[in-house]
């Protein structure tokens, strides 16, 4: 059961009544035995909550910060249903409004709608429904809470996918379908044509204008039906929070945001993308994966604390990737990667072309700059140490034939893209 | 069943405990307080049983027919006899007005006395308590008309003083006259009003909720009972709280300023000097259009009106550096730096 404010305020009154007509204990009395009797009346006269039946539908899954609505129906099988419901979600799950008054007819039914903008990715639970039935008089009501399951999945916001027009502008021009200046672009042989001015001289097949009454032109094209796989490091570095446009993101969410872009633009250019997250074993895994499928795979996945296998994943790469394609691995470039990764770089490189995408602290660079008293220049050094020191990696795996891409969190998505394309238009997929 | 609110029977089961070890505590309560008996009142109160009380005497009054009424306020004595165990407790003059009114007084050691006496066994020597004989008196000795027990019981008019009131006891009620004088003294009229003065009697002022109109308190009261079914609708949660799995935020520049409080901590400048004027070296290079790791020295001294030698101490000196002398070379490799970029 609950009180509303109708019980104080009708005990207020009371005190008019007791200080002036019944300034006594029987006047107390008599007025706390009338507020008894509303409640009892309400209590017995609202309708009962244990037999409401309720049914969910609506959205079952979001781009985290977007707005969705999930429904929730009220069944009331006795008599009329007045009060307050609560439809409770954790707190990430961003409910804009979780109180509603509620209006059920005897044997009827309502639909409510709820709109939810997650604040935070992954798979957001509903708790407790819980319901206030009001009495006739207001006074008092009756409550109680239901279990409604339903889960939304947050997925990744991709907030570098307005970097995709321009890049999918470049990938038209490397693909031959629009004019383009640029020498070599592409290397594989498209088909013939007939030369229309503008043309490079130099791509007019004779021996094909030979047999033609037309001069004809050779068009190439860039690869396509390469193989890139995708590999994301979900281990202990992967959870350090790093500080970007949008606020502090784990190190996870901008490596996932670039993989979305690199895969979309991948899927456009029709090469194949396999997706693998890896932490000390295989946390997720999509052979040939489109978006949607990747964006559901990546929405519950969180960092752990578990130190990344590097032996454990290239073997899995190895294992999945048949033929020659374009590994990136999403991780951080830290010290341990000497140990781990570097032995096993020959295994990977023979086969593979590897590319490391790597989000760089944007924290450790204002500290490199900082100057004035000695704490700042003692942070200052030890920050030029933390960025030598992935230099020198980065040098290292250069040596091993492995390319670097390490950007602040804005920039990598789009930096990884860039190399992306410019491996294609090298021709080196 | 999607309910998942406590039903009665939950509800029973999950308080019967607390309920059965309320009753027996209560039940606890109830047998201790019947085994100890009546533990009311002090001395010479007529309900007490202890041997200070006055319970016999007042049994024996109540044989005798006399009604014994105890109060606290004495209101009416009109044909009665006053006893007052504490006569110092009430105003002298409402004192002198009750037992004006009164059939007989009895006041027990009132602060009038003219002497000090130990109490003992005395003879009366007074025809006043002639049939009682021998009894426990003593205390104080007072100035009256007729003087008993060496003046330790006096009578003036219808006012009787006694100086000790061993007599009325249950401990002494059965040694020697006592019993016979005290029932003398207090079953001289069919009514005896048993005064046993309270605190407020002496100041005789009114407390500040006498004076406080009856409506105000009441309303005060209720205004409680408002506050309280008030609280109780802020209180009760519209379903309970949601516990949400937070993951676990570490800022990824953590160890980096944990190195750099480990320099500080340690006043490890020459460290720190070194790895700033590498990192120098390292953005110098390139700029100069130098490969990795050679030099730039030279290069910056033909560019630069700089001497070689200071260049090259300024990157490359290991000699000692202290704190001050750490933070003078950070901002002279920024000077530096900014000369090339510019020049």
């Amino acid at each position: 059961m609950a009180l509303t404010g109708r019980a104080g305020l009708l005990a207020l009154i009371g005190v008019l009544v007791v200080g002036l007509l019944l300034p006594s204990w029987q006047g107390v009395l008599v007025v706390f035995a009338v507020l008894v009797a509303c409640v009892a009346v309400d209590l017995v006269l609202a309708a009962g909550v244990r037999r409401l039946t309720f049914s969910r539908a609506g959205a079952v899954s979001v781009r985290t910060g977007e707005l969705c609505v999930v429904e929730l129906t009220v069944h009331n099988p006795g008599r009329r249903l007045r009060g307050v419901l609560r439809d409770a979600w954790a707190p990430s799950a961003g409910v804009v409004a979780d109180r509603v008054a509620v209006d059920v007819p005897a044997g009827g039914s309502r639909t409510l709608s709820f709109e939810l903008r997650p604040v935070r990715r992954g798979d957001r639970t509903a708790d407790r429904v819980t319901m206030r039935s009001l009495g006739p008089l207001g006074v008092a009501a009756r409550q109680g809470s239901h279990v409604v399951p339903w889960t939304v999945r947050a997925l990744p916001p991709f907030h570098s996918r307005r970097h995709l027009p321009p890049l999918l502008e470049r990938l038209r021009e490397l693909d031959g379908r629009r004019a383009s200046l640029i020498r070599g672009a592409g290397t594989e042989f498209d088909s013939l044509r007939t030369y229309v001015i503008g043309d490079d001289v130099r791509s007019i097949d004779w021996r094909a204008s030979a047999r033609s009454s037309d001069v004809v032109v050779r068009t190439w094209r860039p690869e396509r039906d390469r193989q890139v796989t995708i590999v994301l490091d979900t281990a202990r570095t992967s959870a350090g929070r790093v500080e970007g446009a949008l606020g502090g993101l784990p190190r996870l969410d901008t490596s996932m945001d670039a993989a979305l872009l690199l895969s979309a633009l991948a899927s456009h250019s029709r090469d194949q993308v396999d997706f693998l997250a890896f932490s000390h074993k295989v946390r997720a895994s999509v052979p040939r994966a489109a978006l949607p499928a990747l964006v559901q795979a990546m929405a519950p996945l969180e960092a752990e604390l578990v130190e990344f296998d590097a032996r454990a994943a290239v073997a899995e790469v190895l294992r999945r990737a048949g033929r020659r394609s374009l590994v990136v691995l999403l991780t951080s470039l830290e010290p341990s990667i000497e140990h781990g990764l570097l032995p096993l770089l020959p295994a990977v490189a023979s086969r593979h072309h590897l590319l490391i995408a790597s989000v760089a602290d944007p924290a450790v660079h204002a500290m490199a700059a900082g100057r004035g008293d000695l704490e700042a220049v003692y942070s200052a050094a030890a920050a030029e140490r933390t960025l030598a020191e992935r230099r020198r990696l980065t040098a290292l795996l250069a040596r091993h034939g492995v390319d670097v891409v390490d950007a602040l969190p804005d920039d990598l998505p789009r930096a990884l893209a860039d190399r992306y394309l410019s491996l294609k238009a090298a021709g080196k997929l | 069943m999607t309910a998942v609110s406590p039903d009665s029977r939950r509800i029973w089961t999950a308080a019967r405990g607390p309920l059965l070890i309320g009753v027996v505590v209560l039940f606890a309560a109830v047998v201790i307080t019947l085994l100890r008996g009546t533990g009311e009142g002090g001395s010479l109160d007529p309900r007490s049983y202890r041997p200070e009380g006055s319970r016999a005497v007042a049994a024996l009054l109540e044989r005798n027919g006399v009604r014994v009424e105890l109060t606290d306020n004495a209101s009416s004595v009109k044909g009665a006899t006053l006893f007052v165990t504490q006569p110092d407790l009430i105003d002298p003059r409402r004192l002198a007005d009750l037992s004006g009114r009164a059939a007989a007084t009895v006041l027990l050691a009132p602060a009038t006395g003219v002497g000090r006496v130990e109490p003992g066994t005395r003879q009366p020597g007074c025809p006043l308590a002639a049939k009682a004989g021998a009894a426990t008196t003593g205390g104080v000795v007072y100035e009256g008309e007729q003087r008993c027990y060496d003046s330790t019981l006096v009578r003036t008019g219808t006012v009787t003083t006694i100086g000790y009131g061993g007599i009325f006891t249950n401990r002494d009620l059965d040694s020697e006259g006592n019993a016979a004088l005290a029932l003398s003294l207090l079953g001289q009229h069919e009514r005896l009003v048993w005064y046993v003065p309270s605190a407020a009697d002496r100041s005789q002022q009114k407390s500040f909720g006498d004076l406080v109109p009856a409506g105000w308190k009441f309303g005060a009261l209720q205004l409680g009972v408002a506050a309280v079914l008030t609280a109780l609708w802020r209180a009760r949660r519209l379903g309970r709280v949601v516990p949400e799995r937070l993951p676990v935020l570490v800022r990824a520049a953590e160890t980096v300023e944990g190195r750099a409080r480990l320099y500080r901590r340690s006043h490890a400048a020459g460290h720190a000097a070194e790895v700033l004027r590498q990192a120098a070296r390292d953005r110098l290079a390139p700029l100069l259009g130098l490969p990795a790791g050679e030099d730039p020295s030279e290069e910056i001294a033909r560019r630069t009106s700089r001497p070689v030698t200071s260049v090259r101490a300024l990157l490359h000196d290991n000699g000692p550096v202290d704190d001050r002398g750490l933070v003078a070379l950070a901002d002279e490799l920024d000077a530096l730096e900014n000369e090339v970029r510019k020049g």
